[in-house]
């Protein structure tokens, strides 16, 4: 692709380049749902066009149903069927009815919630006078189907990326280097780390089917937090490192969360690009902090609670959508009685709050890496009532990884809190990049991968 | 109203939307990543030369997947050989060739029964051929399906698992290191780490073969001149070994129910074989050592082996049966050594084609009574 795209073509051929890249880069996953990519396409374009023309205040919110219609209804069928069906049977049970339907048997197309999110962002921007529709139908395929960050984001704005296409575009060497780094970074933190150094421990531990020792339950769960961090971030980073070696700026999905102090802060450093989504088309249009205190509290219990429900369709990703919805509450609510104390901003109170921060966000984990409540509750039991009991299933190997490798990244993201890795490597000789960067490469190649798909593939 | 959505303005300022990039030439960091990066490689290969370790093809649920495609595509007439590791590391195909003209597809899995793959080719349309089922007791009575995967990957391989096998298949005779037993953390995992009280592991099977480009696997020389490791890797096949007598009688019963049911499958998958012509062979292949305690004591010959080779009606050929299966070296206990493996191949063969010319006379002078 980089040939293609650095050869003497004409921009239009390297797009439709790009185009084709991206639906086989989709096609390498399972090849008919290419048409799903298709459907969205089509249909988002005209209504947008449409919504632009048209004055009718009735029509407009028609059109806009068409696009939400459309795309959530492909979400919903494909990811939330299964889900609505499994309570549609338990409601019914309830009333004394025995439903027994067929097997519902559908696979789930991968990266289906994320492109889903960026291309009802264009209709909805469109609808909300934020912006105009794209003239070129090339550059809004390519803007729905960009293969860098197509199936796990960042979920980019139509606003960011369709400009992009509107100029040629080919990296410049620095480009193309840092490009080149940022991928051997992610690739770094999802093979080396997140499958290599942590997955073992969190999958014994959710895995074990039985109540564990505190030690196990927390270093099980500690675990996880690393993985789930370094698989998802280690996605963004290769994807933006993608898309920089081809000259175009993706924005960034993570900035250092175990870093932060407190929950609107952790939401500013987590997932960017779906939490400022869910900001900028939920929580704004439900009201937002504009309507009283009572009314910003349920936008953002129920932004929270569908943030949750986007990542899979389970009551254990609504319960963590919930937990992180009353933390984001009841730090809104200690803010405004206690926020202003000169105390908070003390170095050692700052690392506190951090922790605590942590400590918090890991419970919630619990939720969303469980493979249903009995688990997670038995989890929770014990990493809080510390009962020894339980067994113990990790070896020696397994914890020495897991302590390791998260003091390791909390100390990378306390002590990159407030900077940027661009900002780092410029002030380090350029021999200890190369040194650090070419032993990545190596540990990578080393580690020889599994067949492990990206977590958030699943979403 | 900005209309920054729009794709076709002529003056975009481009670093409106360029990532921030590192204020310094990265040119030279890249030349020496690469350097350091290749050194380290070469000398992560060279120390595992040095251990003994030769590049071989990976045994990846891709490479079993193209192998069975074969069958797909115009070799369902073939002599297929079916089973667990027994049967993979014995059966040498270019032995199997040079006796009989034709080399044989082996589609054995070690750890794992054969039945799923047995009861797929009872169904496949495409396959008129022969088959050699391995009986590996353990497994085969136990319907075990370490790599089931692989089966699950024939079925359903993605676009992509079929590309990255290609691409992977295009180092793999190069690099020594590439290789699933020497993955960076698979031999972290593998070093004397102190026990910790109370937690049960499980050792790794370590790596006892070289596998071909058609999966002929031969035993690694160090398993066969490495005392050392001989032992290590007869300790991990008696590892976590339990008597039957004290397993409870719940598991007992669940057991020799879950046994029934793999002779039931077997017997109905090769009543459909023999039905559309496949002529199916069970081998069961020889062991010692731990194997000659713990596969009587699970699985005694007469409630086994026996009853599946006079329900299925099948030939049957058991090495404590046959001369010609017996007197092989076993250097841990469970497989051939490579030079043995020729052997034994050469012999068992004949053997079949022997017992085979011998069961149909038997058939023809049942059919002239």
């Amino acid at each position: 692709m980089l040939a293609l795209h650095n050869a003497p073509l004409s921009w239009t051929t390297k797009k439709t380049n790009l185009l084709i890249a991206s639906y086989l880069f989709y096609a390498a996953w399972n090849p008919p749902f290419v048409i799903l990519l298709w459907l969205s396409t089509v249909v988002d374009w005209h209504v947008a066009k449409r919504l632009f023309t048209e004055e009718v205040k009735s029509k407009r919110r028609m059109l806009l149903a068409i696009s939400v219609i459309v795309n959530l209804g492909l979400l919903g069928y494909f990811k939330y069927g299964q889900f609505l069906l499994e309570n549609f049977i338990a409601l019914v049970a309830l009333a004394g009815i025995t439903y027994q339907p067929p097997d519902w048997n559908i696979v789930l197309p991968v990266g289906i919630s994320f492109y889903t999110f960026q291309t009802m962002a264009y209709s909805l921007d469109v609808y909300l006078r934020r912006a105009e529709p794209s003239k070129s139908f090339l550059d809004f395929a390519l803007f729905v189907t960009f293969f860098p960050q197509l199936v796990a984001g960042p979920i980019v704005r139509p606003t960011h990326l369709l400009p992009q296409f509107a100029v040629a575009r080919v990296a410049t060497p620095q480009q193309l280097y840092w490009g080149l780094a940022l991928m051997t970074i992610g690739l770094f933190q999802k093979v080396v780390v997140a499958d290599g150094l942590l997955a073992p421990a969190a999958d014994a531990v959710f895995g074990a089917g039985e109540t564990l020792h505190p030690l196990d339950a927390w270093l099980g769960t500690l675990a996880f937090s690393g993985q789930i961090f370094s698989d998802f971030a280690g996605y963004s980073t290769t994807a933006i490192g993608v898309a920089l070696t081809l000259g175009f700026g993706l924005p960034d999905n993570f900035r250092f969360p175990y870093a932060a102090i407190g929950f609107s802060d952790f939401w500013r450093r987590w997932h960017i690009s779906l939490s400022s989504w869910l900001r900028d088309y939920l929580y704004i249009p439900l009201g937002g902090n504009r309507k009283g205190n009572l009314r910003t509290y349920a936008n953002l219990m129920t932004t929270m609670l569908l943030g949750g429900l986007w990542h899979g369709a389970s009551w254990t990703f609504v319960v963590w959508g919930g937990l992180h919805g009353l933390y984001l509450g009841v730090e809104r609510w200690l803010k405004a009685r206690v926020g202003k104390l000169a105390i908070w901003t003390t170095l050692p109170m700052q690392i506190l709050l951090a922790l605590l921060t942590y400590f918090f966000i890991n419970i919630t984990w619990v939720f969303f890496r469980a493979p249903d409540f009995a688990t997670a509750w038995r989890l929770i039991d014990t990493m809080l009532t510390f009962e020894t009991a339980g067994e113990k299933v990790l070896p020696t190997v397994f914890i020495t990884q897991t302590v390791v490798t998260i003091a390791v990244m909390l100390a990378v993201h306390w002590t990159m809190r407030e900077r940027r890795l661009d900002d780092v490597v410029a002030r380090v000789p350029g021999w200890l990049t190369g040194l650090i960067w070419g032993a990545m490469l190596m540990l990578i190649v080393i580690t020889q991968g599994g067949s492990d798909a990206f977590i958030y593939f699943q979403f | 109203m900005p209309s920054s959505t729009s794709s076709s303005e002529p003056n975009v300022q481009r670093s409106k939307y360029d990532r921030a990039l590192p204020k310094r030439p990265l040119g030279r960091a890249f030349v020496v990543a690469v350097i350091v990066a290749a050194s380290l490689l070469v000398a992560w290969e060279m120390h595992w030369r040095s251990f003994g370790v030769m590049p071989s093809y990976r045994n990846s649920n891709g490479l079993w997947a193209m192998e069975r495609r074969r069958i797909d595509r115009g070799e369902g007439d073939a002599t297929v050989i079916i089973g667990s590791s027994r049967a993979l590391f014995n059966t040498q195909l270019d032995v199997w060739e040079r006796e009989s003209g034709e080399r044989p597809i082996q589609l054995a899995l070690e750890g794992t029964t054969p039945l799923s793959i047995m009861e797929d080719l009872a169904d496949d349309p495409d396959f008129s051929g022969t088959l050699i089922v391995g009986v590996a007791p353990g497994l085969f009575f136990g319907g075990f399906e370490y790599r089931r995967k692989a089966f699950d990957q024939y079925l359903n391989e993605s676009p992509s698992q079929w590309l990255g096998q290609r691409i992977s298949m295009l180092a793999e005779p190069w690099l020594a290191f590439y290789s699933y037993d020497y993955g960076l953390f698979t031999v972290i995992k593998r070093q004397p780490w102190p026990e910790r009280a109370g937690v049960e592991t499980e050792m790794d099977v370590r790596k006892l073969v070289n596998l071909g480009r058609d999966r002929n696997a031969r035993m690694w020389s160090k398993v066969e001149t490495d005392p050392e490791y001989q032992a290590l890797a007869r300790k991990i096949w008696a590892d976590g070994f339990i008597p039957i007598e004290e397993r409870d009688a719940e598991w007992i019963a669940n057991a020799l129910d879950n046994r029934r049911k793999q002779i039931d499958r077997a017997v109905a998958a090769t009543r459909k074989l023999r039905e559309k012509g496949v002529e199916v062979v069970f081998v069961r292949n020889p062991a010692e050592g731990h194997y000659a305690v713990s596969e009587p004591m699970y699985n005694p010959r007469q409630e086994t082996w026996d009853v599946l080779i006079e329900e299925t009606g099948a030939l049957g050929l058991h090495w404590q049966d046959h001369e010609e299966m017996q007197g092989y070296w076993l250097p841990e206990w469970s497989h051939m050594s490579a030079s043995e493996a020729d052997r034994y191949t050469e012999a068992l063969y004949h053997l079949i084609q022997r017992e085979r010319a011998a069961q149909a006379a038997d058939s023809t002078a049942e059919a002239s009574q």
